[in-house]
């Protein structure tokens, strides 16, 4: 309770980390904040390139099959790779001024949602302009996806960005991490390449219900089923509370640590 | 009533010899990581009433800034309890996440935001923060492109506009140029007046003669001494001198009891009176007569490397009338002889009538007193017409 209040007054410092981030990301170059929409264009032209050019990828649209995962999964490994150094990246804030510290993992998984929203609009343009069909009455289900998923993130950059400070091997064992989980979660490949008798494992995976959602919605065109929708939201909310248990934990001793 | 309540606190610090921070060196080497426990704070205790100003004073490492930080939440003791009532603002880290290809502007909104201020709270001060750091020309530049003078100007006027209920205080008043000090420090009295609780932390103890009424010695995580400054000023700048000489002449290993030993010699004021027009050192003076402070001293030429001179003008309640040093008056540091006298004519003495002492002080560059005589002389003031105040202004009435 203490800690909701003391964030509700620390807001326009949420806002304005996030702001900064935002806008930083792109300074310097000249086209500025548009790389924000052309970076995920140009990585769709690449996928389209290699899995419908080279590759003849017989299942329809691949390129937008993988897409509409990708981002979201990039969202999510932004948490384990650049999120795990937000404490970490702000020693000197941390070291030399009070605020409540949860901010810095808040505000930087806020920025990286962001970006992935603006992504989103990239993948309507595209249904926009070419001939393929998206459904709209599932489209409802989109943002509450993209708050369970917040959530999931927010949880993990948590507990990344509160460990790393203690062990700094965790940068490079969250690489590795990185890659393992994303061939373990449906984004390259349909989840109905997974035999039956292992998907409850599967869908331990936070990730696999959050991405199973999304092409659902985003692909098939179809509500995503209850079961998976819940899923998705039960294991958020442990990682999300766990990540502020680990946290709340770890922050007395960060300014000694850095 | 007490905003500041710190009990029994306790902290140490873990000084690592080789310190491990990858999983194979936490792992393999738990020998290695021998370290030392550091006890930095031991058991302090104090409280601070609202409206305070408190200046906490000490030799390097002795916990001061350590305790600044505790207050501020930066750190937690490992033992005992700090309770703090109403917002903070510290002007401990000028410039808290300035970000240098954005505006003035957009830096302030930032800057601002990591004190827990609002929107709309930064929105009805950021003219008086634009306007107190002198920058309204430059405000929607980069800060990439500020000078170090303009940054930190524009980074402590943020800080002190944050209108805190407790505003803590690490070294600060040497923010740019003579103009802007004065302005700052002017800004520190006015917070204060305001109710404002304050706690400096210095090593210049005029600073914090000047602007707190109190002074708590640490020493060693222990309050050494907590009373005003008058009273705490003089044994810690005693206790300094000897902590001082023994540094430079005794060796480490022999133990020494401190009270035994003779002070080292430096510099010493052997005598200072103040000439009136009669030609004698009467003590009585009329308020504008023409006087001359004459102070004759002994020194250690081969030691020194320098020296000023301050003089401090007291009314019998203690208020400091005037003061001034040799620095301030922008004079080059002064090679003292073995032997001799320095003379400081005064055209007119313009106090009005009371009692007055005069302290006057040898100090090194580093401000370190070789000696400081506290009532040097002591005068009194008479006059003919009954003024009232400290001093008299010279004027002339004209009736038409």
């Amino acid at each position: 309770m203490q800690l909701i209040r003391e964030l509700y007054m620390y807001r326009t410092m949420t806002v304005s980390l996030v702001k900064k981030d935002l806008k930083g990301r792109y300074k310097g170059s000249v086209l500025g904040f548009l790389w924000t929409f052309i970076n995920p264009l140009l990585q769709l032209g690449v996928y389209t390139l290699v899995f419908q050019v080279i590759l003849k990828n017989p299942m329809p649209n691949y390129y937008m099959h993988l897409f509409v995962a990708l981002v979201p999964w990039i969202f999510f490994s932004s948490a384990l790779t650049t999120g795990s150094k937000a404490v970490l990246g702000q020693a000197n804030m941390v070291k030399k001024i009070y605020f409540p510290r949860e901010v810095l993992p808040l505000s930087y998984t806020l920025s990286s949602f962001v970006n992935m929203a603006l992504s989103f609009i990239v993948i309507f343009a595209v249904y926009f302009i070419s001939p393929m069909e998206l459904k709209s009455a599932p489209l409802l289900m989109l943002p509450v996806i993209m708050i369970i998923q917040l959530f999931l993130v927010a949880g993990v950059t948590l507990i990344t960005s509160s460990l790393t400070v203690y062990l700094r091997d965790l940068e490079h064992i969250m690489s590795v991490l990185n890659m393992a989980l994303m061939y373990v979660s449906p984004v390259v490949y349909p989840v109905s390449y997974i035999p039956e008798k292992y998907m409850s494992l599967y869908l331990i995976n936070p990730m696999s219900p959050v991405i199973i959602a999304y092409r659902d919605i985003l692909y098939c065109g179809t509500f995503p089923e209850f079961k998976i929708v819940f899923l998705a939201f039960a294991e958020s909310m442990i990682i999300f509370f766990a990540g502020l248990l680990i946290f709340g934990k770890l922050k007395k001793h960060f300014a000694e640590e850095l | 009533m007490a905003v500041i309540e710190v009990r029994d606190v306790k902290k140490s610090f873990k000084v690592y010899f080789d310190k491990g921070q990858t999983i194979k060196e936490k792992l393999l080497f738990s020998n290695r990581r021998r370290y030392e426990e550091r006890v930095i704070l031991d058991g302090i205790s104090f409280d601070i009433e609202k409206g305070e100003a408190v200046g906490l004073v000490g030799h390097n490492g002795c916990g001061k800034s350590t305790l600044l930080k505790l207050l501020t939440k930066i750190i937690y003791p490992d033992s005992g309890n700090i309770k703090i009532t109403g917002r903070i603002s510290s002007l401990l880290e000028l410039g808290a996440g300035f970000h240098p290809d954005m505006t003035g502007r957009e830096n302030i909104y930032t800057n601002a935001s990591i004190f827990g201020l609002t929107r709309k709270e930064i929105e009805s001060r950021i003219d008086d923060i634009i306007e107190f750091s002198e920058l309204e020309e430059f405000i929607d530049n980069p800060v990439r492109t500020y000078s170090s003078g303009m940054y930190t100007r524009l980074a402590f006027s943020v800080a002190i506009n944050v209108d805190a209920d407790i505003l803590l205080v690490d070294e600060i008043l040497a923010v740019g140029d003579a103009a802007f000090q004065a302005k700052c420090f002017e800004k520190m009295l006015d917070i204060k007046s305001k109710g404002t609780t304050i706690v400096i932390v210095s090593h210049s103890l005029s600073q914090v003669e000047q602007i707190c009424g109190r002074t708590v010695w640490i020493d060693k995580g222990k309050i050494r001494m907590d009373g005003s400054p008058n009273e705490v000023h003089p044994k810690y700048l005693e206790y300094m001198g000897l902590k001082r000489r023994n540094t430079k002449t005794a060796p480490k290993s022999q133990e020494v009891k401190e009270e035994n030993q003779e002070k080292e010699f430096f510099a010493e004021i052997t005598k200072a009176e103040i000439i009136g027009e009669d030609g004698t050192a009467s003590c009585k003076y009329r308020t504008g007569e023409k006087v001359t402070l004459k102070i004759y001293y002994k020194a250690d030429p081969s030691k020194l490397d320098g020296v000023l001179i301050g003089l401090a003008f007291y009314r019998s309640d203690n208020l400091n009338c005037y003061g001034t040093n040799t620095v301030r008056e922008r004079i080059d540091y002064i090679n003292l002889k073995e032997q001799g006298e320095i003379t400081c004519e005064i055209d007119k003495l313009n106090f009005v009538k009371g009692s007055y002492r005069l302290d006057i002080a040898i100090r090194s560059k580093d401000m370190f007193a070789y000696d400081y005589k506290a009532k040097a002389v002591e005068f009194t003031v008479y006059s003919t017409i009954d003024e009232v105040g400290v001093a008299k202004l010279d004027h002339k009435w004209t009736f038409d």
